[in-house]
């Protein structure tokens, strides 16, 4: 018995190992590039270590406003989302309301719907609008994956609330906004928490709407890498942005990483 | 049992206003320019259903939509069962649950444009880790020319790219099983393939249904990733649909462009209403 434990335990360890190791390697060619000059310079020689990459982020103007871009329209993002999100999803866990699950089919359709389908009219939309070339654009278009899926996390974390909390504290008097204020949103800070983490991971990376969004101004880090590409590629530079553009979430995922496993109680409408 | 109360519309209405700005005036938007010739959108005539059976009748429409089917299903039957097997590896211990997760969920965070450079320099024959170890075992250094090869390439890519969100969902599914169960499991002496398949997988389900939905329709329409590899070729072997859409858009064909996003629109919603309805079918099932 111990003999086939061990055994399981080990092929455990080695199918975890190998998955570790292929996850890691494009990051490690990604990293080990962004320390080599790939253009010839005068202070360092083609192929050579240097730094002098990551300090190309600092000096670029572009760069640095694509940064400062990113996060704001990954903020915006997020303070859009959840607020719509949470009494979304507490309506989806608790109430029953006529077409609710057709409302809930509807949004899981737009989830998956490809930004590319909807490229054009959103451009159009959004440029009589005026909010093309702004960040404020990208934070509302990526509502449209963000939204259904934070609703989705959130209601999943409303429904391992046990149901008996909002009946008591509907007998001690509270009103239901008042229990969602007071009781509830404690209870789900860590949703809270994950879903914000979400809303940055996908919105962060995307790079559909975040083109046709930003023409000549408000361009993200991801279009950033993109003006980078030209007949002369630097491509030490932009490995090395990509890894400074890694950084944030990174950050976040540590963390995040002990409330990433927990909840997702995944319920049903 | 929920109650039955219409206020509930009063807590949805802000999502519904959000998503239908963005997403159902866009739509509506779409379907209507479906129906008409436009060279500026200012002069449009009415067509009606041409630009539909110009694209259901074309052989590269159906080819594309048999490429990415096949696409889709090779992903999925790959990054499904290796997200489950991955996620039942993670250790019990803490400490390594919070690195081993944090380290695996990396690949989500590279913006996408750069998932097909980072691939192609790992594949570098010159100075690609990858590419130089696999020059050795008889990959060749041509390999665009290939189709078997970009197709694995391509696979791996998105393998690489998207397995982590399989193992997050999953794990987290896993956490929700009490501890008891196992307890009890193992008082009747159950083997460790009994314990999946009687106390882990069904606590799965749900959020499989969930993983297999996203990764699904995200992969059948995958199309930032895919074009940088090899521009779609050798031959054409990698045009997927979404990509044929990019190549319309970008051509300004505005009618064309806007019939083929509602045929896609209308595949996006075959498939929810199948999600929605494996959905109900697994909670009556659990219910019973």
């Amino acid at each position: 018995m111990t003999g086939t434990t061990g055994l399981i335990r080990i092929v455990k360890a080695a199918l975890l190992l190998a998955f570790v190791v292929f996850v890691s390697l494009p990051l490690v060619q990604m990293t080990m590039i962004s320390f080599v000059a790939t253009l010839g310079h005068p202070d360092a020689e083609l192929g050579a270590f240097t730094l002098r990459n990551y300090r190309g982020i600092f000096t670029d103007p572009n760069l640095r406003s694509a940064f400062a871009n990113s996060i704001a329209y990954v903020v915006i993002n997020i303070c859009i989302t959840v607020p719509v999100a949470i009494p979304a999803a507490y309506a989806f866990s608790r109430l029953s309301f006529v077409g609710d699950k057709h409302l809930f089919l509807a949004f899981i359709a737009f989830r998956i719907t490809p930004p590319v389908v909807l490229t054009l009219p959103i451009f159009q939309l959004f440029s009589s609008l005026g909010i093309v070339n702004s960040v404020f654009g990208i934070a509302l278009a990526h509502c449209l994956f963000n939204l259904p899926i934070s609703i989705w996390i959130l209601q999943g974390f409303i429904s391992a609330v046990p149901r008996e909390m909002d009946e008591t504290a509907f007998l001690d008097g509270y009103s239901r906004r008042r229990f969602i204020w007071k009781i509830l949103l404690p209870l789900i800070a860590p949703g809270i928490a994950v879903t914000a983490f979400f809303c940055f991971m996908f919105s962060w990376v995307e790079v559909v709407f975040a083109r046709i969004l930003t023409t000549t101004n408000g361009k993200p880090i991801s279009m950033a890498l993109n003006a980078l590409f030209g007949f002369q590629t630097d491509i030490g530079l932009v490995m090395a942005v990509t890894v400074a553009s890694m950084l944030p979430g990174a950050a976040l995922l540590f963390a995040m990483r002990s409330h990433l496993s927990r909840g997702f109680k995944i319920g049903q409408v | 049992m929920k109650e039955r109360d219409n206020t509930g519309w009063i807590f949805v209405l802000p999502a519904v206003l959000v998503l239908g700005l963005v997403g159902l005036v866009p739509l509506i938007t779409v379907v209507n320019y479906s129906f008409f010739e436009i060279f500026i959108l200012d002069a449009r005539f009415w067509i009606g259903m041409e630009w539909y059976e110009a694209i259901i009748g074309s052989g590269r429409f159906w080819a594309s939509f048999g490429r990415s089917t096949l696409f889709s299903m090779l992903i999925l039957s790959v990054q499904i069962p290796l997200g489950i097997a991955i996620a039942l590896c993670i250790p019990r211990r803490k400490m390594w649950v919070g690195i081993t997760l944090a380290v695996v969920a990396l690949p989500l965070l590279v913006p996408w444009n750069m998932i097909p450079s980072l691939w192609l320099a790992l594949l570098n024959p010159d100075s690609g880790i990858l590419g130089r170890g696999l020059g050795a075992v008889g990959w060749p250094a041509d390999w665009k020319l290939s189709i078997p090869h970009t197709w694995a390439v391509l696979v791996a890519m998105d393998v690489w790219h998207w397995t982590s969100l399989v193992v997050i969902l999953c794990y987290s599914a896993l956490t929700t099983i009490p501890a008891s169960h196992y307890q009890a499991a193992a008082i009747d002496g159950a083997g460790p393939w009994q314990v999946f398949r009687h106390i882990q997988l069904p606590q799965l389900y749900h959020v499989l249904l969930m993983a297999v939905l996203l990764r699904f329709m995200d992969s059948f329409m995958i199309y930032t990733e895919a074009f940088p590899i090899n521009a779609g070729g050798p031959d054409g072997a990698t045009m997927f649909l979404a990509v044929d859409l990019g190549e319309e858009i970008k051509a300004f064909n505005y009618g064309p462009s806007a019939a083929r996003s509602v045929i896609y629109f209308l595949i996006v919603l075959t498939v929810a209403y199948s999600f929605s309805k494996a959905q109900s079918k697994l909670s009556e099932r659990q219910a019973a």
